[in-house]
């Protein structure tokens, strides 16, 4: 039972990696992984929304009709990504400012209404809940790996929270003078996408021998 | 007919469920960021300002792009204009604030409200992103608006984003000739 718990978190994880294995929600994975805070905003983001919106379809299943559960799903969505927006915004200004567009775009992000549809609709709240902390938590390691490869090798900085003297900015030195910018931009972000995607599929794979 | 109303109030229920819960949230946030917004605006003004003194906001209602304008002093001698200018980037409208000289020249710009590209686009929101335009606005220098009239490591600065900046050189460029048709007036 315990052992069938940790398998619908794990799988999020690796096996069923939303964006290396399933590839899904790739336009703000591409988008916002020019540095680490920003994955760090929109995962944390991506997380909220899928938990709630997860938790909302499981507990609403049986009383939404087959015919309007997408336009359902949608509202339900679209009303946690709005809570998020309005709290980064009065909260956390200078992430939701970085986000720009792909805030609202969460709406529309395939991870959300797929783990609804095929997981949180035909399953209990815990479970759903489950899922969504699994898928959520695959995702925000997958963008924050993208962004920090993209950020260190492109920018030669890490940027992090600023707290106290400490701007938030960590400086990699050589790569700071001399940084490969082609990290940074749109060719950089696909080129290291397919690169990871090959290890993943290879890993996995060899995995399954 | 029984089956559609009952999924009509279904649907009816859940939406209006959850426009409760965003009034709700919306009524905790809104002033937060109205107190957040008015903050960000002062802060610019200051830097854009370069050390003049700001005097009172005046609303403009007949131009499509300069919204408003604060004349700024030096010891109570009109020396410029600050302008509050709306233009279109790659994501929409953004919002900026650029000071001039009386001639139109660009004293300092900075990029406010915007949707553009995080990593791309995005970078006209730094300080340095603005440097390019400082100084220019005479008749002798133009505005940049096309990146072949940079030199080739501001160009470089500018990566792939160059429909935003366009439509940011454009902008400034519009609030410069609003300045010096005003003639000091």
């Amino acid at each position: 039972m315990a052992e069938n718990k940790i398998a619908i978190v794990s799988k999020g994880l690796f096996k069923e990696n939303p964006v290396f294995i399933l590839m899904l929600g790739l336009c703000p994975t591409l988008g916002v992984t020019t540095q680490v805070i920003n994955a760090l905003g929109m995962g944390v983001g991506v997380i909220f929304v899928l938990v709630f919106s997860n938790i909302f379809v499981s507990l609403l299943k049986n009383i939404i009709p087959p015919s309007v559960r997408i336009p359902s799903y949608i509202v339900i969505i679209a009303a946690f990504v709005t809570i998020v927006e309005m709290v980064m915004h009065a909260y956390a200004p200078s992430i939701y400012q970085s986000l720009g567009i792909f805030l609202p775009l969460i709406v529309v992000n395939c991870i959300i209404l797929g783990r609804a549809e095929a997981f949180a609709n035909k399953n209990t709240i815990v479970d759903s809940f489950l899922d969504a902390i699994g898928m959520g938590l695959g995702f925000t390691v997958a963008i924050i790996l993208i962004a920090l490869i993209r950020e260190v090798f492109g920018s030669g900085t890490i940027t992090l929270f600023a707290m106290g003297g400490f701007d938030g900015v960590i400086k990699i030195p050589l790569l700071y003078t001399y940084p490969v910018r082609i990290f940074t931009l749109a060719a950089g972000a696909l080129l290291l996408m397919g690169y990871l995607k090959g290890f993943f599929e290879w890993f996995s794979k060899r995995k399954r021998g | 007919m029984k089956k559609m109303i009952i999924t009509g109030i279904t649907l009816a229920l859940i939406a209006a469920v959850a426009a409760t819960a965003l009034a709700l949230i919306n009524s905790v946030t809104a002033p937060k960021i109205a107190e957040y917004e008015a903050q960000v605006v002062i802060n610019t003004l200051t830097e854009v300002a370069s050390g003049y003194e700001i005097k009172d906001k005046i609303e403009v209602s007949d131009d499509i792009s300069v919204k408003a304008y604060y004349p700024i002093h030096k010891e109570e001698v009109l020396e410029g204009y600050i302008l509050s200018l709306v233009g279109n980037g790659y994501g929409g409208t953004f919002s900026l604030m650029a000071s001039y000289l009386l001639d139109g020249s660009v004293i300092d710009a900075r990029m406010l409200n915007n949707s553009e590209t995080p990593g791309l686009g995005k970078k006209a929101e730094k300080a340095e992103y603005m440097d390019k335009f400082k100084e220019t606005g005479s008749k002798d220098t133009p505005v940049p608006t096309k990146k072949g009239q940079l030199e080739a490591d501001e160009a470089d600065s500018i990566g792939g984003s160059t429909i935003t900046f366009s439509a940011v050189g454009k902008t400034i460029e519009t609030g410069s000739v609003y300045v010096a048709q005003k003639g000091g007036k």
